[in-house]
Order: C-alpha cells, then sequence, then structure tokens
C-alpha cells in the first residue's frame, strides 16, 4: 500500500495471504478478500448474493488466528487483523482432496450427458483442487432420475451436492421456500413439499447458481454444450427494470440467457420471463416478410411497395393519424420514428402507452430515485399502485432485499394486496377511485376517520412513517386499468404536498417504454391525442390513419371495445411488429421487425439508465431493424432522416436530445451498471384534482392489473411458458363474497353496461370491501371486455346464476 | 553441366527396385472385369478410416449426444445435437441420445481424436477408406450412414469398397490402445460389447510394436479366409476374389 492511497491504508484490516501482506475491508469474508487479491478459493455453496452457510466447506483453508494454524470455512469467516492464512499449505491441499473425494462419493459420473457438463463447478473444482482417483468402488446412491420439481425446472437429486444454493435462494430471496431439505444424513435431498410445485417466478436462477447439474432448465434441456455457445450482454426488454443479461446462442438462435451481476439493477437474479422468453424468437409465427392486403387479406409483398404504401397511409394529414405504440423498440428505432413522425410528418398524435401507463408529462417531472436509492438501508418506499412481483419482478427481489434485510419500510398502497404484502410495514387497499383522496387525507392530516376504506390507524401508521425524517421513495404504477390514471396522478398531487422531499422511481412496466417517452414517443403538448385519443377518434371517422409500432391495442388497450370498434372503422392500419398480432390481422401493411437478440440498440430503464442491446442471432427473413424501417419510409416519401447508419443515428441523437448529448454509445456494452442519463423534466402539472363518481351502493368497482404470466405475445410464443397462465377467477372481498352465499370457484353472472358475463368468483382477503378483481389478460376470461375507457370507474354487479 | 547432375540421381536409382506398393484393389483388366490381383494392401492395426456409429449389444445406441467428439475435432467436421430419450421408446440407455450425428469426409482428417473423446465408444473408426464420392451430400454422412445396422455391421455404402471381414476392424483401434497408455491395461476388455460380436477380444500386446503390426496384419488376412462372422451374409462384400 503507498501513501498515496491513505484511506484504504486506514480502512483496510491487514492479514497475511500465504506469506504476503494483504488487506481486507472492514466485514469482508476471508473467501472474498482472497478471491480480490488474486487467490481463488474452491466453493460450491457460497454466493456472494446469498448469506453464507458453510454447507460444502470446499473452501476450508489453513488459517491461524494466534492460536495456531488450523482449517477453517473462508466463507464464514470475516477477515480478523493480522490473521495469517495459506491456501497452499499441505493441510488445506488434504482438505481440498478429502472434500471432493467425499462429495464425489454420490455423486454419478454421467456428465456427458448433463447440461452442466463443460461449465460444472463440480468439474472444475475436481478437475483443479481434487485428488484424481477415488477409493469408492461402492455403489452410489440412486434417485428416479430427473423429476420435474415445476414447469420449467428439473430436479436430478443424484447429481445434488446438498449445497443448499437453491433452497437458500428460494427461501431468502425470491421468498418462495417450496424446495427444502428432506430426509436426514445420507439420504439428505432436495425436494418440494408433496403437492406444491416449485412454482416460483425466479425459479430459473437456481438453474444459474446450481453448481452442479441437479437442477436443470426445461427450455435448455440437451440445446446445446457449453462449448457450441456463443454469447454477448445485453439487457432484458420484457419489462422496464432492464435486468442486465448475458445471451448465449448456438447456431444462430438463441437458446439461454443468464443473469449478469449488475450491482445497480439485478444482482444477478432474473424472473422466468427475462430468462425464458426467448423462445420467443424462434416462433414460427415470427413475421418474415413485408405483407400488404391487396383486398384479400394479407399478401407477402416487397419492401419498397409496403414502404410507399406506408409513405402514402402517412399523408393523411398530421391531424388524421395516430401512432400507438413504441415501448418495443430499442432507443435508437424510437428515436428514428420519433424523428419520421414527429419532425417530418409533422403528427402529434403519438402515444407509447396503452391507456395502460400514466400521463408523460407527469411522469417526465417527477424528482427521480434510482433503484439503489430506493432500496437504501432505512429508507421508506410507497408501493403506489405497483404490483412489482407480476410487474417487475426484478425490482421485486430488490425491495424484498431492502425490506427483508436493509430495514427499509414498505407502504402498500395499492388497489389490492401485492406480492410484497408479507414485507410491508403498512398495507393500505382503497377502493377504486379513492387513493387521491386517501394521501390528501394524509397531506391535510384528516387521520381520525377512514377513507376509501382505509381505517384511521392504518392512515395514522402512513402518516408515522411518512413525517419521519427517513428518506421517501415512491414507486409508481398503473395498479388498476379500470379505473383512470387520474387518481393515481391526484395521489402524486397530494404527496407532492405530503413529502416534498420524496424522490420517485417510475412503475411503468412495458419493456423500454422509458426511452420512447425520453424519445418523444408521447403525445403532442399541444392537442396530441394519448391512445384512448386517438381509438376514439377513429371510432368516430376523425383518424383515417393508424400505424402500430409493436402495439397490440386489442389486447393491451384495457377497453376492448373500443379498441374493436376503432380498428373496424379505421381506413389504414399499419403493423410494424415482430408477430402478427390480432390488431396486426386487420392491418393493411406490415413490415416485419427485427426483435430482441437480433439487432443492436440501446434500453433505457425505469431510473433512467441507459444500457446496451446487443445483437447476437439473424432477423428471420426480411425482418430488419426498426431504424431501418423508419428510414426506409422516409425515403419513401421523399425526405431522409439524416441518418444510414447506427453511429450517425447515435450522433444525431446525441446532438438533439439534451440528456443523450454526452453519451458514450460505444463504452456502454463494457459497463455491467451504466449511466443513468434521463434526468428529471419539469413540474409536472397534476391538474385538478378528480372527484370520484359516487357510487350506488350495489355494484363492485372493479380493480383488473396484470400477472406476470398472461396471454401476452411473448409468453404464448414460448411455448415453455405458454401454459403457465392460470385461469382467470373474480375474486371478491370474503365480506362480499359471503354475501352470496356460493363457494369457492362457483361461476358468478357479471353484468356491466356492455353486457353480462359468466365468470368463476372466489373469496380473497386482499381485496377491499366493495371491490371485484380480476386480472387482465388471462385464459378463460377477457377482463377487458368489463372495462369502460368512458368512465373513471368501471363499475360491475355481481349475482349468482 | 547443371541439369545432368539431377539425371544421374535418377539413372542411379534406376535399377533399384520399386520402394512404394502398388494399391491394388479395385484394378480391373482390359475386359473391364475385376483381376484376380484386386486385393486391398494390408494396414496397420491401427489405420484410420470410415467411422462408425456403434450400438450396445442389445440394439441400443450408444451415443448419448455429448457432442465432445464435435468439440474436440480440429476439423471442425463434426456436428451434434442431442435429445431427450423417450422413456417408453429410448434410442440409447439413459435421458439423452444423439439426435443429430454429421460427419463432413470432405473435412474429416481421421486424427481419432473423436475416437478418444467418446466416452461411450459410440464412435470408433474402421480401416475403410477405399470411398469417394461426386458430389458435396454424399460426403457428408449422417446418422443414417454412420450407424451400424440392426446386424451390427456398418451401412455399405454404393460408393465403399468394403472387403469381406473389414467389418471386424471397425473398432480395432479402441482394442489395440492401452488407455493412457499403461502396460497394466494391456489384454484386459475395458470397453463395453458391441451388437453382432459382444465384447471384443483385446488386441495382442504392445511390448514388440515392430512384430506385433507385422504380426496382427497377417493374422487378421488369414482370419479372413476361414472366420464366418457368426451367420451374417457379406452381400457387399462378394465382389472381391479373396474367397
Amino acid at each position: 500500500m503507498t501513501a498515496t492511497e491513505p484511506t484504504e491504508a486506514t480502512t483496510g484490516i491487514p492479514f497475511t495471504l500465504n506469506g504476503k501482506a494483504m488487506e481486507a475491508k472492514p466485514g469482508e469474508m476471508l473467501i472474498d478478500a482472497c478471491e480480490r487479491n488474486g487467490e481463488h478459493i474452491p466453493r460450491f455453496c457460497y454466493h456472494p448474493r446469498m448469506k453464507p452457510v458453510g454447507m460444502c466447506r470446499m473452501c476450508l483453508v489453513e488459517v491461524d488466528t494466534g492460536r495456531g494454524p488450523g482449517l477453517q470455512p473462508s466463507c464464514m469467516l470475516t477477515v480478523s487483523p493480522d490473521m495469517v492464512v495459506n491456501t497452499e499449505s499441505e493441510s488445506t491441499k488434504q482438505a481440498q482432496d478429502g472434500i471432493l473425494e467425499l462429495t464425489l462419493i454420490n455423486h454419478p459420473l454421467d456428465c456427458p450427458v448433463c447440461d452442466k457438463g463443460g461449465e460444472c463447478p463440480l468439474q472444475d473444482n475436481a478437475y483443479s483442487y481434487g485428488p484424481g482417483e477415488s477409493r469408492f468402488v461402492e455403489e452410489k446412491r440412486h434417485y428416479e432420475k430427473p423429476i420435474p420439481i415445476s414447469d420449467l425446472v428439473y430436479l436430478d437429486r443424484e447429481r445434488c451436492i446438498l449445497c443448499d444454493r437453491c433452497t437458500r435462494f428460494a427461501d431468502e430471496v425470491a421468498g418462495d421456500p417450496l424446495i427444502h431439505f428432506m430426509d436426514r444424513g445420507a439420504q439428505t435431498q432436495v425436494n418440494t413439499f408433496p403437492d406444491h410445485p416449485f412454482s416460483s417466478y425466479f425459479s430459473g436462477n437456481t438453474v444459474q447458481i446450481c453448481p452442479v447439474g441437479a437442477l436443470t432448465a426445461q427450455p435448455y434441456r440437451f440445446k446445446a454444450r457449453p462449448w457450441d455457445l456463443a454469447e454477448i450482454e445485453s439487457t432484458s426488454t420484457v419489462d422496464s427494470t432492464g435486468a442486465r443479461i448475458v445471451l448465449q446462442s448456438s447456431g444462430d438462435r438463441l437458446v439461454r440467457v443468464l443473469g449478469v451481476d449488475s450491482e445497480a439493477v439485478n444482482w444477478s437474479w432474473l424472473s422466468d420471463k427475462d430468462r425464458f422468453g426467448y423462445e420467443a424468437n424462434d416462433s414460427e409465427n415470427r413475421l418474415t416478410d413485408a405483407m400488404i392486403d391487396n383486398g384479400e387479406g394479407l399478401e407477402p409483398a416487397r419492401w419498397t411497395d409496403a414502404a410507399r404504401k406506408v409513405a402514402t397511409a402517412l399523408a393523411a394529414g398530421p391531424d388524421r393519424t395516430g401512432v400507438i405504440g413504441g415501448a418495443r423498440l430499442p432507443l435508437e428505432g424510437q428515436y428514428a420514428w420519433a424523428k419520421l413522425l414527429r419532425q417530418h410528418a409533422q403528427i402529434q398524435n403519438i402515444d407509447a402507452q396503452l391507456g395502460d401507463g400514466l400521463p408523460a408529462q407527469v411522469m417526465a417531472g417527477l424528482p427521480k430515485a434510482t433503484i439503489a436509492e430506493a432500496t437504501a438501508a432505512g429508507g421508506v418506499v410507497v408501493l403506489l399502485g405497483v404490483d412489482a412481483k407480476e410487474e417487475l419482478p426484478s425490482l421485486f427481489l430488490r425491495l424484498r432485499h431492502a425490506a427483508v434485510e436493509d430495514g427499509a419500510s414498505l407502504i402498500e398502497l395499492t388497489p389490492r394486496t401485492t406480492g410484497l404484502a408479507p414485507h410491508a410495514a403498512v398495507s393500505a387497499h382503497p377502493v377504486p377511485g379513492t387513493v387521491g383522496t386517501v394521501v390528501a387525507a394524509l397531506a391535510d392530516g384528516n387521520l381520525d376517520q377512514a377513507v376509501g376504506g382505509v381505517e384511521p390507524a392504518t392512515l395514522s401508521a402512513m402518516a408515522d412513517l411518512l413525517g419521519s425524517d427517513r428518506p421517501v421513495t415512491i414507486v409508481v404504477g398503473r395498479g388498476n386499468l379500470a379505473e383512470s390514471a387520474d387518481f393515481t396522478v391526484d395521489a402524486l398531487a397530494a404527496f407532492a404536498r405530503l413529502v416534498p422531499s420524496a424522490r420517485y422511481l417510475s412503475g411503468l412496466r412495458r419493456g423500454n417504454v422509458h426511452g420512447a417517452l425520453a424519445m418523444g414517443l408521447s403525445p403532442g403538448a399541444v392537442d396530441g391525442l394519448d391512445t384512448e385519443g386517438i381509438l376514439r377518434g377513429a371510432a368516430t371517422g376523425k383518424i383515417d390513419t393508424i400505424v402500430l409500432l409493436g402495439a397490440d391495442p386489442l389486447a393491451d388497450f384495457p377497453d376492448r371495445a373500443l379498441a374493436e370498434r376503432a380498428l373496424e372503422r379505421v381506413d389504414n392500419i399499419i403493423a410494424v411488429d415482430t408477430f402478427l398480432t390480432e390488431s396486426g390481422e386487420n392491418a393493411d401493411v406490415v413490415l416485419p421487425a427485427a426483435g430482441f437478440g437480433e439487432v443492436d440498440g440501446s434500453f433505457v430503464n425505469l431510473e433512467g439508465r441507459l444500457s446496451p442491446l446487443q445483437a447476437k442471432v439473424t432477423p428471420p427473413g426480411q425482418a430488419r431493424a426498426d431504424w431501418m424501417i423508419a428510414a426506409e419510409v422516409a425515403a419513401a416519401t421523399g425526405s431522409d432522416l439524416g441518418f444510414i447508419s447506427l453511429e450517425e443515428l447515435r450522433a444525431d441523437l446525441s446532438a438533439s436530445v439534451s440528456d443523450f448529448a454526452s453519451v458514450d454509445w460505444d463504452g456502454l456494452a463494457t459497463s455491467d451498471d451504466g449511466p443513468v442519463v434521463v434526468t428529471t423534466g419539469d413540474a409536472p402539472d397534476f391538474g385538478d384534482p378528480v372527484v370520484a363518481p359516487s357510487s350506488d351502493g350495489y355494484g363492485l368497482r372493479l380493480v383488473v392489473d396484470r400477472k406476470l404470466w398472461d396471454l401476452g405475445t411473448m409468453v404464448q410464443q414460448s411455448p415453455s411458458l405458454a401454459n403457465l397462465p392460470a385461469e382467470a377467477t373474480l375474486a371478491l372481498s370474503p365480506s362480499d363474497f359471503s354475501g352470496l352465499g356460493i363457494t369457492d370457484g362457483t361461476d358468478v353472472t357479471v353484468e356491466t353496461r356492455a353486457g353480462s358475463f359468466t365468470v368463476p368468483a372466489r373469496a380473497d382477503a386482499g381485496v377491499p370491501k366493495g371491490a371485484a378483481h380480476i386480472p387482465f389478460r388471462l385464459p378463460g376470461f377477457d377482463a377487458g371486455s368489463l372495462i369502460d375507457a368512458g368512465v373513471a370507474i368501471s363499475e360491475i354487479r355481481v349475482t349468482v346464476g | 553441366m547443371g541439369y545432368l547432375e539431377g539425371f544421374a540421381v535418377t539413372f542411379k536409382k534406376w535399377g533399384e527396385g520399386v520402394t512404394t506398393k502398388e494399391y491394388r484393389a479395385g484394378k480391373t483388366n482390359r475386359k473391364g472385369e475385376i483381376s484376380d490381383k484386386d486385393q486391398k494392401a494390408p494396414k496397420p492395426p491401427r489405420a484410420h478410416g470410415r467411422h462408425v456409429l456403434n450400438r450396445y449389444e442389445d440394439g441400443m445406441e450408444k451415443c448419448i449426444g455429448c457432442e465432445l467428439c464435435a468439440g474436440v475435432c480440429p476439423a471442425k467436421c463434426i456436428y451434434v445435437r442431442g435429445a431427450e430419450n423417450d422413456p417408453e421408446d429410448p434410442k440409447s440407455p439413459g435421458e439423452r441420445f444423439g439426435f443429430v450425428y454429421e460427419i463432413n469426409y470432405l473435412r474429416c482428417i481421421h486424427c481419432d481424436l473423436c475416437v478418444e473423446a467418446c466416452p461411450t465408444e459410440a464412435i470408433t473408426e474402421s480401416k475403410l477408406f477405399e470411398f469417394s464420392f461426386l458430389n458435396r451430400e454424399d460426403a457428408i454422412y449422417t446418422k443414417n450412414e454412420l450407424l451400424v445396422g440392426d446386424d451390427g455391421l456398418p451401412q455399405h455404402l454404393p460408393w465403399e469398397d468394403w472387403r469381406p471381414g473389414e467389418d471386424e476392424h471397425t473398432s480395432g483401434w479402441m482394442r489395440a490402445t492401452a488407455p493412457a497408455g499403461k502396460a497394466s491395461y494391456e489384454n484386459s476388455a475395458a470397453w463395453s460389447g458391441e451388437l453382432g460380436y459382444g465384447v471384443r477380444a483385446p488386441e495382442v500386446g504392445q511390448d514388440n510394436p515392430e512384430d506385433q503390426v507385422v504380426e496382427a496384419v497377417e493374422a487378421d488376412l488369414d482370419a479372413h479366409g476361414a472366420h464366418e462372422h457368426g451367420a451374417h451374409e457379406h452381400g457387399a462384400h462378394e465382389q472381391g476374389g479373396h474367397h
């Protein structure tokens, strides 16, 4: 340590490693300190993102703390001053030999058929530190070869070395303790509880961290061997958290996605949707050709003809054209399309959100927090509407860790109970239409009487937490599609009064929606229509052309009836997408776009953090990058976007969007975190508070939210995921439910203004009294048919029979 | 002088006789008939030729699709993909079988590293090198061509010159070597049985390599005349005048 680094010298803990003086950080585990100082200690059970357990004993090293040298597990030992460590001593080597020989007693030598073979820590350690030969000649223990412990994960108990990684992950990190050690002694095995599969949204992580091939992923099973794989780092576009990933391909096909340990974002964990959604890339339903409807349905056509037809349709005039979508696109595609639409075609009616988000100008103006700031130790986090587990699972893990390990207090202010409810300090579930008044009551200090079904005690508990001097972060999303976004905006306005220092984390869930908003794919400030306005205009003949940029309003716009009317009436529909969606089938021109993992680009996550999207495989057929499609359409209109390469586009982007002025585009791929570039915009205009229409007392206010597994295109086009969505059921509060005098699962009749429907109902204590909950886009029942975008709150009546 | 020195070497060597051997197999006489002299020259026991994919004695495929052969191949001529066995109708013992197996003989250099890498003795080499193709597709042998038939015999493709008894050498290399070169393994059978042959006998030891080659080759040649391989018919072998 030189004198030029005084801070480290004073805080470091001196210890001796193999005769050399080293320094550890305070509280650092010996195994980490050695690793950092260039001495790798073999291990199986230790994982830097989980608590150490000392199960495998592989990391035994000779340690002398003044009482003579002895073997100690380096993963369980914090470095103490003047510790003398020898990782190369005779006794360390003997311990490593012995542990490996013991570990291999029962481990089958089926490496050639094992998916882990070739990248297996047990193979590597046995090769590097093992004795080379075994003295054991006895029969190994036998279990039924792989048993499915969930729809996505297989367990081979013969291969398991009982390191406790998967079980610790399920319990500590995911909060789904559904796998556990069973039996004792030599019979110890990992298994699920009877009749309870390991149905966790995060089950794929156990496959990634398994140090042997005991856990294998069904989608990757026997698809390739490690030496087949070529890989590149990228970002998951499944949701707006932007989890960092590695894309691995074999033979120009994506075969596996692994999590990357990004300190800022996902800490190496992924949801199963991030991990297995790549399967949709290979779907046979991918769009491969430009198509034109020649009067007898869509037929493959030449690109130039299709681009010319798009140019003609866009000439309908800026007022008579609406553009929906853009969140699927990489940032560069969004910029090119925004430039084409706004500057060249003068279109103002653009909306990247499909009526299921929050106003762009409000979101842009909220003071931003990063995930790290939101989850910092000792903070208060308000979950305003957002159900992180279902919508933003990677963020959920960070929030859960903050609440469970770091003493953050969660306030759940959502339409119904969410995945974070078990860890919330306070849970309040206001009836739809009242969240704004609830927060206003907190801001005004009216804590004496219940508001929106929230009891005074709950209000006081929230006020106490928010009134403390702890930093407050508000994670805001659209928790209820059947309720106008204005109520959430009211709540934000009240929070701005209540906690002026609060910072905000966007919970808008859809892919690269934050990139789209940064690039201006949002309604123009002057008379720009949002998606609802565009669809309403189309339904009434005021809009002639609708451009769908990777959007499927029939599926994703909350009010299905309005979307149907609009797409039926409108003259021209132009779809730019990776799949032919239900809405796209009505299109006049379809342009095939290259999808995830097929083009280079960038991604802006919910913090405003920029991270790379990198191409690993070739786009199918004639599909091409979205920015190229925009450039081609511009050329067909006789103009020029001013760039013909990604580099030129990025230079243009940096020159025109101030937040991106100093971005080092080439350096993005080499950083696991990526810079936060999107800054807070002008102070938001919250508008006047809306008044919730009074209920007639008979109806139930509808709560429609999203589940991770739904009928969305990506899930449905991934063979391993397609069957995961559960059947839709209508959930009522126990008191409302008991009034019906039926049992769980009984069909009830739901009456709305649009008609009456039949759906099975059940009681759910997480639903507030006076509300009825049904998830969006699940098989069995289309909740979109219950929603009326024209009213602030959709109400239903539930009767038996 | 100049070029005359070169001629001098030629003339000096004139009377010394032929040092290379004429390869006679497939030779025809003037009438276009295969001549009596149509004999393949003897090959050393470890000659590397066209591959075969073996089966166990119960007919199961030995290949488990592990791709180690493809991974080790210096010419990158092997393409393998594994797939999951149907538990009701498994192709190989265990969970995985070789779903695709292709060798591109335009690239293969017959180094036998694939044979060394194979954990199940599924891929071995025969001594057959008398094969050639008229197009590139024929040069890519798939599982159909490589896998031994239901009788355990290698497939005989139209452009391959198999002779009676040559199927005996389809795993000769395996049996001629001792793992890791340790003498203590000599003469012990450390390999699994094969369909049609059972557990093949180890080849003789390697004490005096120079003698062994000649003896082994002569023993092979003798064996061909007398030895009828089980009840199998060697239809494609009949062209030779060796019987």
